[in-house]
């Protein structure tokens, strides 16, 4: 059963404009120098977008548990396998 | 015709049942498609980490203002396909064909922004195998580079690609009429395969056009 709680227009069309000052944000932070903080900052701001979009436009957030978790599987094996890759590269 | 595409499948006890069925099968699908790039993604991280100075350096010769409007475009084409699906749930559908029309003109400016910005990279003779000069330092990490750039982004393209293709599908299936309120499935499927298409992107343009620009 799909528990399906209506998200309306005045949702999405928040969720886009938060998409596109995350953009800019993203893209104005490349322009400075942070030293090592620049990548970890950008990604930061690729999860935070993510997570809107697949919250509010892919409607997870009132979604089957089931559902949730596949969606979140993909992204934790992905965790697994770049960390344990980096371990390998670092350590060397 | 409509309601005999409308009917329940025999398999199935409730439409609520067979939305989550149909639901759990495109997700399975997205999972497997996040880990597809996501393998596509460590590679990337392992040979960013191995090295750092020629990877700042190939970022540089990537044109960030094509990218940057790309980004913009497919954000506002993932708005464009959640208003379509909205319109699909409550059976307007001169505004789901409009939606989805908007949606597919939004994927082929993306792909043309896309050929533009592969054209320029031709130009500055950047291609792998093709054509790639590069006069600095570690010249042959920076090509490692525009191999998983030119990856990446080209197989991305390709998913934008059978996206627009699946969304045109749909825009034509819904001119005739073929969904209502009670059954919308292959509409909110396809939605959910585009805003995966677009997450995608949104950690594709960071890792390849954001590197190093001060």
């Amino acid at each position: 059963m799909i528990l399906r709680t209506e998200t309306g227009p005045k949702v999405y069309v928040l969720v886009w404009l938060a998409l596109l000052a995350l953009l800019a944000l993203t893209i104005g932070s490349a322009f400075l120098s942070l030293g090592w903080a620049n990548t970890p900052l950008n990604l930061a701001i690729s999860v935070t977008q993510a997570a809107l979009v697949m919250l509010f436009s892919m409607h997870l957030r009132s979604a089957h548990p089931l559902l949730r978790i596949i969606a979140v599987i993909g992204f934790f094996g992905i965790a697994i396998l770049i960390t344990l890759s980096l371990f390998d590269v670092l350590a060397r | 015709m409509a309601n005999r595409v409308a009917s329940l499948a025999p398999q199935f006890d409730d439409p609520g049942q067979q939305r989550t069925a149909s639901n759990l099968g495109i997700w399975l699908f997205l999972a497997t498609e996040i880990l597809f790039f996501g393998v596509l993604f460590a590679a990337y991280a392992i040979t960013r980490v191995r090295f750092p100075e020629a990877f700042a350096a190939a970022s540089r010769l990537t044109s960030l203002p094509l990218a940057g409007t790309n980004t913009a475009v497919l954000v506002t084409s993932s708005l464009t396909m959640a208003l379509g699906v909205h319109a699909a749930q409550r059976g307007a559908r001169r505004a789901l064909v409009g939606w989805l029309s908007l949606t597919v003109a939004l994927g082929c400016a993306f792909l043309a922004i896309k050929a533009v910005e592969y054209r320029l990279d031709y130009l500055e003779h950047l291609v792998p195998t093709l054509d790639f000069h590069y006069a600095g330092a570690q010249a042959d990490q920076v090509e490692l580079f525009f191999y998983m750039y030119f990856f990446i982004t080209g197989v991305h393209a390709l998913h934008v690609l059978v996206g627009v293709g699946c969304i045109a599908t749909i825009a034509v299936m819904a001119s005739r009429n073929a969904f209502s309120p009670a059954y919308f499935t292959p509409v909110d499927v396809t939605g959910l395969y585009w805003h995966l298409v677009d997450v995608i992107w949104l950690f594709v343009f960071p890792v390849l056009y954001l590197i190093s620009r001060s």
